[in-house]
């Protein structure tokens, strides 16, 4: 089969698939959605081991490339947040492997350890402060229009895939064009010599950009409730006559500056 | 080898896409964001590693990935606390909750 027609296949088995098997269905459509997703996994590592013809590290990266795809399958599927969250460091650990592969030896270790480590710890503790006890909430179990959400996100990856790997863009004059050769040594040198000459204006605009995220996070997080004794809640938030009563008892002469 | 990073690309997005459109959960709907970024990333250091022109190894991608994964820290930030913020005002993670534009 050619690439094109197998990612065709890929799209349209896996659609189906994911769009079975996203929770909110009776069992027996979800396993059969999970027959169609292994299916569809099996032809899109097929569809790679084809594509990719890379010689020595073709095992490592269809292993990996496996793990990563059945990752981000079980992150979509799943039903409990916390299940995608672990499925997420997974994918995040078979991606960093991915670029450990394609010899980028300092992003590997610097998404892994700020992706795994930093946002998906902050990702966990936000779900474990927003449990709710007792059986999944309806907004967990359900998934919200599934076949209309595969059919658009498979309809962009068939097109993709279709017109990508169609022979005028893979074919033999392409592919021999794109021959490489082993890279200079010093991966962390020559990313670092990058960031600090051609692009220290984008440097320097992402850390204001950090610092303003972290002010903004804690600015927003940080609006308390007033404990009244007659609240019901401790979460909810004061009402309009509670802060329009604070705001004049407190600035007496700040009205109308 | 482009070619194979571009599909597996392909691949981490597109799920990362409907699961974004799909699921209610407004913490589950920015760890699909989060899939997405890991698609571009994935995507963009396989340009980098084998460009188009088929000279060496380029590091521009690397950078882009570098500045993206500020961007997505940055993202989940804002994303997390605006979460917590909402699920104050309503009790319920449901992005159904939020979906009319009258105050409640």
């Amino acid at each position: 089969m050619t690439p094109a027609l197998l990612s065709l296949a890929v799209a349209i088995l896996g659609g189906a698939g994911l769009a079975l098997a996203l929770p909110g269905k009776a069992r027996p459509l979800i396993y059969a959605g999970y027959t169609l997703l292994a299916g569809a996994g099996a032809m899109a590592l097929m569809l790679l081991a084809e594509v990719a013809g890379g010689g020595s590290q073709i095992v490592y990266f269809v292993i990996l490339s496996a793990i990563g795809i059945f990752g981000a399958l079980a992150m979509v599927v799943h039903p409990k947040p916390v299940y995608s969250a672990l499925f997420f460091i997974l994918v995040v650990v078979a991606t960093t492997g991915l670029l450990l592969l394609a010899e980028a030896e300092f992003l590997f270790a610097a998404v892994l350890i700020i992706y795994a480590g930093a946002i998906l710890v902050t990702y966990v503790f936000v779900i474990m402060l927003a449990q709710q006890p007792g059986d999944l909430p309806r907004y967990d179990t359900d998934a919200r229009a599934p076949f209309l959400g595969a059919l658009a996100g498979f309809t962009i990856l068939g097109i993709l895939g279709t017109r990508l790997l169609s022979d005028d863009v893979l074919g033999d004059e392409a592919m021999a064009a794109a021959q490489v050769e082993s890279g200079p040594p010093g991966n962390a040198t020559l990313v670092g010599l990058e960031l600090m000459t051609t692009y220290v204006i984008g440097l320097q605009l992402t850390a204001v950009l950090l610092l303003a995220a972290m002010v903004g996070a804690i600015a927003i997080a940080r609006r308390r409730p007033e404990r009244e004794a007659h609240e019901a809640s401790p979460f909810a938030l004061p009402t309009d006559s509670n802060e329009s009563t604070e705001s004049t008892e407190s600035n007496p002469n700040a009205g109308g500056a | 080898m482009l070619v194979g990073y571009v599909v597996v690309a392909a691949l981490l997005f597109t799920i990362g896409l409907v699961g974004f459109v799909t699921r209610r959960n407004l913490i589950t709907i920015f760890l699909c964001t989060e899939l997405m970024f890991q698609g571009i990333v994935v995507n963009v250091v396989g340009f980098a590693r084998y460009p188009l022109s088929g000279g060496p190894p380029t590091y521009d991608g690397h950078v882009f990935a570098l500045f993206l994964l500020a961007i997505a820290a940055a993202e989940a930030a804002i994303a997390l606390a605006l979460v917590v913020l909402l699920y104050r005002y309503r009790g319920t993670l449901d992005a159904n909750a939020w979906k009319l534009l009258k105050e409640s």
